[in-house]
């Protein structure tokens, strides 16, 4: 019997919320949809499935993605195999082209729609300029699911989920957890800003970022940015705005520079206003944001800074 | 250690209007500068410093058309020992292609490694999945998003994942393994032009793609279509001094700014 295996994301005891739009392609690609999570107090959405099974293993073993290869195999000698396997796009399903290798499956990845007439899944290419329909070539496909692009297809069933336990794999050598490493103590908290000034790629270089330093003062604004100005080091890590970083709403977000990689898109979409200014008219950025600036942000930058000492 | 190294050269769309042709066939990407995959630059610097500390030495591996040279004169400018190139004119969209290419030509080379890195994703696919079918495909421990590694040993590696929220987790692997390499672990060396010519002296090698099993695709790219448009931002028009006078009316009328 055709299936969708969907393989819930659990950390720290969460069941995170980005597994809604996992659940919101199973509901689309229809027939019966079979949640995974480990065997523990998580708020496991048991309504929006047909079919829960808890695997019994501490959350560390189901995350390591060579246990979870051996739970697959488990999962397909029971039930046979599904048709599709969905994951999250996030720093666990980074790791899930790993059973694509291992099974001989298709993979594709940070998955963002789907036609169902088609049967063609839409995968963004050169940072959302352009997107390419795929489909997969045979079955069952492993597809890693984008944050926010299904979660308002996730439809409750008449009948709640039937939930079966299976016992987990025994935990492997060839790689096992040590332990989390908390995020060094900031000076300042980003999340707490009502008014975030936040600076991207676009500005340059490192010796731009006294410019905007300026300009956040002059604003009385809080200083963000996003990946590329962080992994620079131009700005400390606890200043990133984004997935990996902080997810912020502040009253106003002011993006220059920032084209908007949907990592930093969910880290920033729930801000009451957001302006963006960037001097490529085709920057994605601009898809999300109320208020929009085409020019060259440096000179916008001056200017503010001019008219704001006035 | 010897540590296998990957690198693309990818085009550079940050700033450019791309154009899809025809019936949806391609993108146009004639007009584009190219450039190394920013993760790749990473995963390089990465394998340098490794090897600067442990012994051994890197291999910097691409696969694509001639011009990849480039990305491979930059490793060996970078420290890289040798550069090889598995020349093949065809785009392989498919990662699982990729993949299979990669573990094909290392098994009938005989290439020895010990570590391979390959960088989180491409920036121009964005698949983020070639390392991962590869570990799969080879049997090898995987690790992906890696943010630190703090230790070489003899048979194993102690490394940092970047999970979301600021939060990281710390794992050791088994070696051999494939690790992908995430944007910000390092700050790369910065490479002169002096030092890219100097590095042109060193040879590279060329293997033809077509020696090499890649098996048949897995997925097919039906078409390229252009991102939905959503409700789009009210865009602020005029001279620069009247458009910054409207942002700041905005400021003042959203109450962050008097």
């Amino acid at each position: 019997m055709s299936y969708t295996l969907i393989v819930a994301e659990v950390r720290r005891g969460v069941f995170e919320e980005r597994n809604l739009d996992s659940l919101g392609l199973g509901t689309l690609l229809g027939g019966e949809a079979v949640l995974l999570v480990p065997d523990g107090a998580y708020e496991a959405a048991d309504k929006l499935v047909d079919a829960v099974v808890k695997i019994k293993a501490p959350e560390e073993v189901y995350l390591n993605p060579m246990n979870m290869g051996k739970i697959l195999e488990a999962v397909f000698a029971a039930r046979g195999k599904p048709d599709h396997i969905l994951f999250t796009q996030s720093s666990s399903g980074m790791e899930a082209a790993a059973y694509a290798g291992l099974f001989g499956m298709p993979v594709i990845t940070d998955v963002s729609g789907y036609d169902s007439q088609a049967g063609v899944f839409l995968k963004s290419y050169y940072s959302d300029k352009v997107f390419g329909q795929f489909k997969a070539a045979g079955a069952p496909a492993i597809l890693t699911v984008r944050s926010g692009s299904f979660r308002e297809f996730a439809a409750e069933k008449a009948a709640a989920a039937a939930a079966e336990a299976m016992e987990g794999a025994p935990s492997v050598e060839a790689r096992t957890f040590v332990e989390y490493v908390e995020e060094e103590k900031a000076d300042i908290d980003i999340t707490k800003a009502e008014f975030l000034l936040s600076v991207g790629r676009g500005i340059g270089n490192q010796d731009e970022v006294a410019g905007y330093e300026e300009l956040a003062g002059a604003l009385k604004a809080v200083l963000s940015g996003s990946r590329p100005v962080i992994d620079k080091l131009w700005l400390p890590k606890a200043r990133q705005v984004g997935t990996s970083g902080k997810t912020v709403k502040p009253k106003v977000y002011l993006a220059m520079g920032i084209s908007g990689a949907f990592q930093h898109i969910a880290g920033m979409k729930d801000s009451d206003c957001i302006i963006a200014v960037n001097k490529d008219p085709g920057a994605p950025i601009f898809q999300y944001a109320h208020y929009g600036i085409i020019g060259d942000i440096h000179k916008v930058r001056d200017k503010l800074k001019e008219l704001a000492k006035g | 250690m010897n540590i296998l190294v990957f690198t693309k050269r990818v085009a550079a769309t940050q700033e450019e209007e791309l154009r899809i042709t025809g019936e949806g066939q391609a993108v146009d990407l004639s007009k584009v500068p190219f450039k190394v995959n920013d993760w790749d630059n990473y995963s390089v610097e990465e394998a340098v410093r490794i090897v600067d500390k442990s012994g051994g030495s890197v291999t910097a591996i691409s696969i694509g058309d001639a011009e990849s040279d480039e990305v491979l004169r930059r490793a060996i400018a970078m420290g890289a020992k040798d550069g090889f190139l598995v020349e093949t004119g065809d785009i392989l969209n498919d990662p699982f292609t990729r993949g299979e290419l990669i573990r094909s030509f290392i098994d009938k080379e005989k290439v020895p490694f010990d570590i391979i890195l390959t960088g989180v994703q491409s920036e121009d696919d964005q698949f983020g999945a070639v390392g991962g079918v590869l570990a799969g495909l080879m049997g090898l421990p995987y690790a992906s998003m890696v943010i630190g590694i703090d230790a070489v040993e003899k048979d194993h590696v102690i490394i940092r994942r970047e999970l979301e929220g600021g939060l990281q987790e710390k794992v050791k692997v088994a070696t051999p393994c494939v690790l992908s390499i995430q944007s910000g672990i390092n700050e790369p060396r910065y490479v002169s032009i002096m030092g890219i010519r100097k590095a042109s002296k060193v040879e590279r090698k060329v293997f033809k793609a077509d020696g090499y099993e890649k098996g048949s695709p897995k997925i097919e790219l039906v078409k390229w279509v252009y991102p939905e448009k959503k409700g789009g931002a009210t865009m602020l028009d005029g001279e620069l001094a009247d458009v910054c006078g409207q942002l700041l009316g905005i400021l003042k009328e959203k109450g962050v700014y008097q």
